[in-house]
């Protein structure tokens, strides 16, 4: 089969021309994205519940039914385990699924499909079977949502290996990130930061283009502190940055697994501080993992201990008290003033 | 200590027959030629002959577990005899029949019980092109279901007249991939036959603890499916009956389910030891007399087809290629352990760089902790 990831893996961020572009927002780009990859290749189908004539809950799928029909804008009975498991059996037959789950606290019921085929067809048939798919799935606080349409559980899938996890954090990097995603041979999990589908436009290239799954941003660089974040932190982080006495240097990890180690290594080691900054719980979130590492591998270079600006290990909280679990700014800002102060 | 057993329960007999225990027909059989009523029953021998082998491999510690197909196979071969080249078969364990019958190479059916990783096999043994394609083997029951389904949606969705068949057994029916399959099948109209093969039992479990339906067939209707209700011992009438079902599916009129009752005469597998859970010795004289090999061959020998020349003739064919196999079986090497790190994704991580050299220096008396800069080992 072919492979042409490598190439996919390496694309230079240059190739973005900055001449045509459109302003837009995020959920905008993945409906851009998922068009032009859909018009480029006929193997695309999608695959989830109101994608059709509504387009989908925040609209990523509008316009695409009556694009391109009901044989490749499928909308599906509500069963996420049949969404998921549909979908393995396209990819099996050499097609290119991107399933939508309608919010991450509805995945749960795909986990069958998700632990015996999705992430382990490939090794089990000894690399014969390569299942292509993208499964979109907004994730994410901040919305005034109900339950189970909140949190931001990307562990669970981190924690397992066969998938690639990719999380966008702007309309153009979205674009890009979208496309590579459904072009590469892997099985990806593809994370929209929901809260931030609407908030920010951003001028994005109108042709296709593709941006590197293998390699983390640099948002800005700083001397002082690294804050290692990805998805709707990234602008929160950004914000904290204007504000603390420190020339903060921001990492937009985009692959959450596997993670650009090299990168983040090589940014704690010049800064000697890090601050981990993600909506998930702490305990055993990214954060713990990417603390464990600086931890293995830089531990000389640290000139404080690594502090994670995290949710707290509860459920999400209701409406009237969201704002307090989520990290915000001011979280981050305090674990940088935090970090910045410590002296050995 | 005394331990509870299960009560069986006969499930209805009221299901479609062609050929009785007897060997002899109720109604008229399949139009199958003596060439291709021969193949068929070349294959039950074929079966029972690697399988016997199987078992004895796993008892001397070469194969690692073997799930028998013992007194189940005229379900399998029947329905797989329906197919044509280029259909698609998904399967779990217990379709060895389906497997032989469509020239699936005993050496990876073998092979694939050894437990070697995945890819030393894929590298010593020359996989050959069979007439229709077969689906990985799949260990979670139900997940197949909905693979099989999605494949079978790709078909209806860009008109080709391929089919896809599904096996899953009496236990499958409760899970909610099982579930999950037959709904989209139903809705989507999907060119597929779902063949539950009823064994009744699930390792201890009897039917009667997977559903309080009378019957499995009649789970379809709540989908929207056809079903049929077969004796699954009696390869003609699995095989009408799927021929049907097949026919209804290649002519663009959706899936269908189908009941094939019959008996699993062994124990699950070679891990599990039935004496503790069932008092089958009734059960087993009622279903030895109801065997599907035993009534084919008494129709085979009566209709002058099968004779004791052939059929030893036949026998020698298969203990020969049985034993051919074992041996290149044999000839596979174990795998390195850097395999693990294998075809889990395209490209390596640093991750998986760095572990493969952790594991390298741990094989080779080396530290693989003495990296304090992520820059990897100096050797």
């Amino acid at each position: 089969m072919s492979n042409d990831l490598d190439t996919e893996l390496d694309t230079d961020e240059t190739a973005i021309d900055p001449q045509e572009t459109e302003t837009i927002n995020l959920i905008t780009a993945v409906n851009r994205t998922l068009h032009q990859e859909m018009d480029r290749d006929e193997s695309i189908r999608l695959l989830g519940y109101d994608i059709g004539p509504l387009g989908g809950v925040y609209r990523g799928t509008e316009g695409l039914l009556a694009e391109f029909g009901d044989k490749r804008v499928i909308d599906t009975p509500l069963s996420e385990n049949g969404i998921i498991g549909t979908a393995v059996g396209m990819a099996m037959r050499g097609e290119r699924p991107v399933p939508e789950i309608q919010f991450m606290g509805f995945f749960y019921p795909a986990f069958g499909q998700f632990m015996y085929a999705v992430v382990k067809m490939y090794k089990r048939t000894g690399g014969a079977l390569e299942l292509p798919m993208t499964i979109r799935i907004p994730y994410g606080g901040g919305v005034k949502a109900l339950e189970y349409h909140q949190e931001s559980t990307e562990t669970y899938f981190i924690h397992t290996p066969g998938v690639r996890v990719i999380c966008a954090s702007t309309p153009a990097q979205t674009k890009g990130l979208l496309a590579a995603s459904i072009r590469t041979v892997d099985p990806v999990i593809f994370l929209e930061p929901k809260k931030i589908y609407r908030g920010v436009d951003e001028p994005v290239p109108t042709a296709a283009y593709t941006l590197p799954l293998n390699k983390a941003r640099i948002v800005q660089t700083g001397s002082d502190v690294t804050v290692l974040t990805w998805g709707a932190m990234v602008q929160q982080a950004q914000a904290a940055a204007t504000d603390v006495d420190a020339d903060v240097e921001i990492v937009d990890l985009r692959s959450l697994s596997p993670l650009d180690i090299e990168t983040i290594l090589d940014s704690v080691s010049k800064t000697g501080r890090c601050v981990v900054f993600h909506e998930a719980r702490r305990t055993l979130g990214l954060g713990a993992e990417l603390s464990a590492l600086i931890n293995e591998y830089a531990l000389d270079r640290l000139k404080a201990p690594i502090k994670r600006a995290t949710g707290y290990d509860v459920h999400f909280p209701g409406h009237d008290i969201e704002d307090d679990y989520l990290p915000d700014d001011d979280r981050v800002r305090y674990a940088i003033e935090a970090v910045m102060s410590y002296e050995f | 200590m005394a331990h509870e057993m299960w009560t069986e329960e006969r499930p209805p007999e009221d299901f479609y027959r062609i050929l009785d225990p007897n060997g002899e027909l109720q109604t008229d059989p399949p139009e199958l030629d003596e060439e291709e009523l021969l193949k068929l029953y070349r294959t039950f021998i074929a079966t029972r002959i690697l399988e016997e082998k199987m078992l004895n491999m796993q008892r001397s510690g070469e194969v690692s577990l073997v799930a028998r197909t013992l007194g189940e196979e005229a379900t399998p071969l029947g329905c797989a005899a329906a197919l044509q080249p280029d259909d698609w078969i998904f399967y779990t364990y217990r379709q060895t029949p389906a497997l032989l019958y469509w020239k699936l190479p005993m050496v990876e059916v073998i092979a694939s019980a050894t437990g070697r990783e995945p890819e030393t096999i894929a590298e010593q043994v020359d996989t050959e092109d069979t007439p229709v394609n077969f689906s990985p083997d799949y260990t979670p029951i139900g997940t197949n279901v909905v693979n099989g389904v999605g494949a079978a949606m790709t078909d209806a969705f860009n008109d080709r007249d391929t089919v896809t068949m599904v096996f899953t057994g009496d236990g499958s029916t409760s899970q909610g991939a099982f579930h999950d399959g037959m709904n989209f099948a139903g809705v989507f109209d999907v060119p597929a036959v779902i063949v539950c093969q009823n064994n009744q039992w699930a390792i201890s479990e009897p039917a009667h603890r997977q559903t309080g339906s009378e019957t499995f067939a009649q789970k379809a209707d709540a989908y929207g499916l056809p079903s049929a209700r077969v004796d699954g011992n009696d390869v003609f009438a699995v095989y009408e009956t799927a021929r049907t079902a097949v026919e209804r599916a290649r002519s663009g009129n959706g899936a269908t389910f189908i009941e094939c009752v019959t008996y699993r005469m062994g124990a699950h597998n070679t891990s599990d030891n039935p004496n503790r859970y069932r008092d089958d010795s009734e059960q087993r004289a009622y279903w030895e007399d109801r065997d599907p090999v035993d009534r084919y061959e008494t129709y085979l020998r009566d209709q002058g087809i099968l004779e004791d020349d052939t059929e030893a003739e036949l026998r020698d064919g298969i203990n020969d290629q049985v034993d051919d196999a074992v041996e290149r079986v044999r000839s596979i090497s174990t795998s390195e352990p850097e395999r693990m790190f294998d075809t889990i994704l395209h490209g390596e991580s640093w991750r998986e760089r760095h572990q493969r050299a952790e594991l390298h220096r741990e094989l080779n008396d080396m530290n693989p902790f003495v990296d304090f800069t992520g820059e990897g080992f100096d050797e």
